[in-house]
């Protein structure tokens, strides 16, 4: 996958799901897509609402992850 | 939609009175009018709903020069572009019945027809050039074909009380057939809880001739490797999906000579095909939705909403926990097996008020959840699979706690023992990962079998569904895998089946479903994976097609899946005489597939709570226990059930070659 159709998908998730009330179970909802759909593994350290804040953090971690891959 | 039922002999003409009484016990399917044809070697009978081309469409049904001969159950939809194609290729049409194209097709094809067919059907054909019996059934097992090969004949019908119309066929249960109930919530085709007769398998063709009988698929269910989708782009996709459910969705309303409705739940799923069928035809449209009288299981707030927001001529019929416990003997008389839910009952009462109120054909937004993966199982093996990869993680194991959001007692509300259950085998590389959940907490109902029954299980040896997943799968995402089992399992199994024909066909209804179209089945197959579950997001391309068609809080409201109060039904203060007769010691030893003392024992604590608050298991224990004793009942036991031959009306079609001895009717 390339940038734009990564950026894109994860706008999509933002624009499509609707937060829950904790934001670590909101960050392991997010952990779940981004392992299924990039088929990255993420550590616990980057199961955080931190690491996890919205489409241009994640698009982030994405492509760190990919790159280390 | 229609009844079907046939004899091939092979020592002599079949017996034309035995056909008669096959057919009586069809009538429920095909009240509209009735016929037969007879020669020296096949008989083939017919019950008609009469849908297309009412005046002419009788059947059984000829080709030109009366060498093929048909009997058909359901409805083939793009019989307007196929009988066009077999008219351009020199054949003559003397009906516009879809019946018609099958004999054409056939003479065209052979054993190919089938896959030029988009529909839903159960078909038989003799071919008398041959000599040849071809029998054939849907792709996913919307319509329903069962068969008994005896040693000088095979009979074959719709439902299995009308092969019980021959006093000679054994009535009994079949260990491994309950084994798979007691498993999979239903048995799988072609295996059913009677001993000796087989249903043909969705998807598949057989054929019976001098060479003997053999059988093949013309369509099997198929998904691409991970990664290897035809289409990466979501927006694309959505845009397809939803061509496609368009036209799914025309078809099925648009081809019939009489009116069609549709039923509205509330979910998304028939919310979609209601609103296309408002926004893309002209037809002002009748829906019809459940009600419960308990606020857990009801969804008439949705519905309304719905219902306003197409304009729609709306009624519903509101069930309670005693409605369901009083038609539960008829549910069980029609679905002709044990059931682990009573969520057949409601749609029987629901198909009732569709007859009632003139109507014989509905649309439904059934097969959404498993070709777009709607269902919560598919997002329980998501979270299961994400907490696999590091089973220690605190962080993944709370995972969990993001299922079943709709549940009284939510994992999220019970995180420890949503740990527990769903901890166990995490095995990522087991192919049925996704199913190991289910097919546990199910198999505990046979902690409660007879020892005689459990020795008969072990002797017969348990059928292993997960070895008869294609090789390939095994480079499927995870997802493909779970779809893969749960439509070879529970979707035709249970939800076509319990769920579905029986409880339309219990009142001359007919279901049609455009998410089981095959292009939609075959496009959605080869979709990416999280095209369809996106994250933990449900049919997320199903919503991403069909945003400005269906109202925001129908669009996002969490998945409620069709559930009806279970045990509950049966412990109500003025319940119906038949459950105690049903549930007695001496019943159950007599029926001798479970153990009357724990029997006993499982309804002493139902009696106890009035049949509320019990687990999942002992709902399923208690339903697995009413509905094996009442099928005992009605096909075993001999209770008189099925003197219905002499309801039928004079036939509209009478050949008999053996009588009138002519080759050419």
């Amino acid at each position: 996958m390339n940038r734009n159709i990564v950026e894109q998908i994860l706008r999509d998730y933002d624009a499509s799901h609707c937060p829950g009330t904790d934001p670590a179970l909101e960050a392991v909802r997010a952990a779940i897509m981004l392992e299924d759909v990039f088929g990255i593994a993420l550590s616990d350290s980057e199961i955080d609402p931190a690491v996890l804040a919205g489409s241009s953090a994640m698009s982030a971690l994405v492509f760190r992850l990919q790159g280390a891959g | 939609m229609c009844g079907v039922c046939g004899i091939v002999s092979y020592d002599g003409p079949p017996d034309l009175t035995l056909l008669r009484r096959m057919m009586g016990r069809l009538r429920h399917r095909g009240p509209d009018g009735n016929g037969y044809f007879r020669d020296r070697r096949a008989a083939l009978g017919h019950t008609r709903l009469a849908i297309i081309d009412t005046l002419s469409g009788a059947q059984p049904l000829r080709n030109e020069d009366g060498t093929v001969w048909v009997t058909f159950n359901g409805e083939i939809f793009n019989y307007v572009e196929l009988g066009a194609e077999l008219r351009h290729r020199g054949h003559f049409f003397r009906t516009a019945s879809d019946t018609e194209v099958i004999v054409h097709a056939w003479e065209e094809w052979e054993e190919e027809c089938f896959s030029h067919f988009n529909g839903q059907w159960a078909i038989a054909l003799w071919d008398r050039r041959t000599e040849r019996l071809v029998l054939s059934r849907d792709r996913l097992g919307v319509r329903p074909l069962f068969f008994i090969r005896k040693p000088t004949s095979l009979l074959f019908a719709s439902e299995v009380k009308s092969l019980f119309a021959d006093r000679t066929v054994e009535r009994a249960f079949d260990p491994a057939g309950l084994d798979q109930t007691f498993t999979y919530w239903s048995p799988v085709a072609p295996r059913t809880v009677f001993r000796g007769i087989e249903q043909l398998e969705p998807g598949y063709y057989a054929i019976l001739d001098r060479d003997g009988f053999r059988k093949a698929p013309y369509w099997r269910s198929e998904f691409p490797e991970r990664g290897h989708e035809p289409v990466q782009d979501a927006r694309k996709n959505a845009d397809a999906l939803r061509e496609r459910i368009v036209e799914a969705t025309r078809l099925r309303f648009l081809r019939s000579d009489v009116p069609v409705g549709a039923y509205l739940s509330g979910g998304l799923d028939s919310s979609v095909t209601s609103a296309v069928i408002t926004c893309y035809t002209d037809a002002p449209l009748h829906t019809f939705s459940l009600r419960f009288s308990d606020s857990e299981f009801d969804e008439g707030q949705y519905q309304e909403k719905m219902s306003a927001a197409l304009g729609t001529q709306h009624q519903d019929i509101m069930v309670s926990p005693s409605d369901i416990a009083a038609v539960f003997p008829e549910v069980i008389w029609h679905a002709e097996t044990p059931i682990l839910r009573a969520a057949p009952a409601p749609l029987f009462l629901l198909s009732k008020l569709v007859r009632d109120n003139g109507y014989k054909v509905v649309v439904t937004g059934e097969g959404a959840d498993e070709v777009l993966a709607g269902y919560d199982l598919f997002r329980e093996a998501r979270v299961r699979l994400f907490w696999s990869r590091d089973p220690g993680s605190a962080k993944r194991t709370r995972a969990a706690e993001l299922l079943y959001p709709w549940m009284g007692r939510s994992p999220g509300r019970m995180p420890v023992f949503a740990r527990s259950f769903f901890g166990r085998r995490l095995d990522p590389y087991d192919p049925a990962f996704s199913h190991r959940p289910r097919w546990d907490s199910t198999s505990v109902i046979k902690n409660m079998l007879s020892g005689d029954l459990r020795h008969e299980i072990d002797q017969a040896g348990a059928e292993d569904i997960v070895a008869a997943m294609p090789p390939c799968s095994n480079a499927w995402d995870p997802l493909s895998r779970a779809q893969w089992l749960e439509m070879t399992t529970l979707l035709a199994g249970y939800i076509l089946a319990s769920q579905g024909d029986r409880m339309l066909m219990a009142n001359s209804v007919e279901g049609r479903f455009p998410f089981l179209d095959r292009d939609v089945v075959d496009f959605a197959n080869a979709l990416p994976a999280w095209h369809k579950l996106f994250g933990l997001e449900e049919k997320y391309l199903l919503k991403q097609a069909f945003t400005d068609l269906v109202p925001d809080d129908i669009l996002r409201r969490p998945k409620q899946p069709y559930r009806a109060p279970d045990a509950a039904s049966f412990f109500t203060p003025n319940r119906p005489a038949w459950f105690e007769a049903v549930t007695a010691e001496r019943a159950i030893a007599t029926a001798g597939v479970f153990e009357p003392s724990l029997v006993a024992g499982l309804m002493a604590k139902c009696e106890r709570t009035g049949g509320e608050n019990m687990s999942n298991t002992d709902n399923m224990r208690v339903l697995a226990v009413i509905s094996t004793q009442l099928t005992h009942e009605y096909f075993m036991a001999d209770s008189g059930h099925g003197a219905l031959e002499s309801l039928l009306p004079a036939p509209s079609v009478t050949v008999d070659l053996v009588k009138d001895d002519r080759s050419v009717p």
